[in-house]
C-alpha cells in the first residue's frame, strides 16, 4: 500500500519521455497578456489581482527592495497557479517535488543575503545579534543565530513540499476510505464524504496561503537586507 | 520516497528555471495596467479676439477664469 499511495508524486512520464516540461510549463499558458485598455472579464480579473497582491506586498520596502517587485509577483503567480492546478483529480502538482522547492528557495534567499552584505554589511551582520544579550551569552548566540541563517532556504523547501504532499496524500486517503467503506456501511460514507469535502475546502485554502507564505518570508528577508 | 529520485531532479530544476524567471515575467512585464482616464479642467474658455487685451477685461467678462 506504500507504493501504491506514493505513486502519485512520482514525475509522470508519457511514453518515457518526462511530461513534467509540458505540466511545469502550462500555469504560464493560464496568464492571459493584452494590450487593450479595457479587456475581457478573465483578463480585468488577472490584472486586478495582481495589482492588489503587489500593493499590498511591496508598499513596505523602500525604493530599492521594490526593485524586486517583478520577481516576488512571478514566484506568487507561479506557486499559487501550480498548487491551485494540482488539486484537480489525478494531476501532477510540481511543488511536491523537492527538487524543484529548493532550486526556488536556494538562490532567491541567497540573492537576499548576498545583497545585504554588500550594500550594508555591518548592518546585515548585526542581524546576527539581538539586542540587549548578555556579554557571556554573545559567541554561542551568535552560531545559533548563524545556523538559523542558514536552515532559512531549507526551511523555505522542506515546508512547501511537506505541506502539499500532506494534503494530496490525506485526500487520496480520505478517497480510498470512501470507496472501501462504500460496500460495507453506506453512512460512514457519507460522513467521510463530508470529510472530503471539508479537506478540498482546506487544500484550497492551503495552496493559496503556502504560496503567500514562500513569497512573504522572502520579502522579509528582503527587507531584513535592504 | 520518489521525490528523493535525483534522477528527475535536473529536468524538474531546468524547466522550472525558464518557466519561473522568464516566461512568467515576461507575461507580468506585457500587461498593461492603465490609469483611469482623467477629466480634463474645462472651466478656462480660449478667447481669439484680435484687440488689445487690456480693456478686453471689462468688455469680455466671461474670458477670465470662473471663480
Amino acid at each position: 500500500m506504500n507504493e501504491n499511495l506514493f505513486t502519485s508524486f512520482s514525475t509522470p512520464t508519457i511514453l518515457n519521455q518526462p511530461a513534467t516540461i509540458p505540466i511545469i510549463l502550462f500555469p504560464t499558458l493560464l496568464i492571459l497578456t493584452s494590450k487593450h485598455p479595457t479587456n475581457n472579464r478573465l483578463a480585468t480579473i488577472q490584472q486586478n489581482l495582481t495589482q492588489l497582491t503587489l500593493k499590498q506586498m511591496m508598499t513596505t520596502h523602500n525604493a530599492k527592495g521594490q526593485t524586486w517587485s517583478l520577481m516576488l509577483m512571478s514566484l506568487i503567480t507561479f506557486i499559487a497557479m501550480t498548487n491551485l492546478l494540482g488539486l484537480l483529480p489525478h494531476s501532477f502538482t510540481p511543488t511536491t517535488q523537492l527538487s524543484m522547492n529548493l532550486a526556488m528557495a536556494i538562490p532567491l534567499w541567497a540573492g537576499t543575503v548576498v545583497l545585504g552584505l554588500r550594500s550594508k554589511t555591518k548592518n546585515s551582520l548585526a542581524h546576527l545579534l539581538p539586542q540587549g544579550t548578555p556579554t557571556p551569552l554573545i559567541p554561542m548566540l551568535v552560531v545559533i543565530e548563524t545556523i538559523s541563517l542558514l536552515i532559512q532556504p531549507m526551511a523555505l523547501a522542506v515546508r512547501l513540499t511537506a505541506n502539499i504532499t500532506a494534503g494530496h496524500l490525506l485526500m487520496h486517503l480520505t478517497g480510498n476510505a470512501m470507496l472501501a467503506l462504500s460496500t460495507t456501511n453506506f453512512s460512514m460514507t457519507l460522513l467521510t464524504s463530508m470529510l472530503l469535502a471539508l479537506l478540498t475546502i482546506l487544500e484550497i485554502a492551503v495552496a493559496l496561503i503556502q504560496a503567500y507564505v514562500f513569497t512573504l518570508l522572502i520579502s522579509l528577508y528582503l527587507y531584513n537586507n535592504t | 520516497m520518489p521525490q528523493l529520485d535525483t534522477s528527475t531532479w535536473f529536468t524538474t530544476i531546468m524547466t522550472m528555471l525558464p518557466t519561473l524567471y522568464l516566461i512568467m515575467q515576461l507575461k507580468l512585464l506585457n500587461t498593461n495596467h492603465y490609469q483611469p482616464p482623467l477629466t480634463k479642467n474645462s472651466n478656462l474658455q480660449s478667447h481669439n479676439t484680435h484687440w488689445q487685451p487690456k480693456w478686453t477685461k471689462t468688455c469680455l467678462p466671461l474670458s477670465q477664469p470662473q471663480q
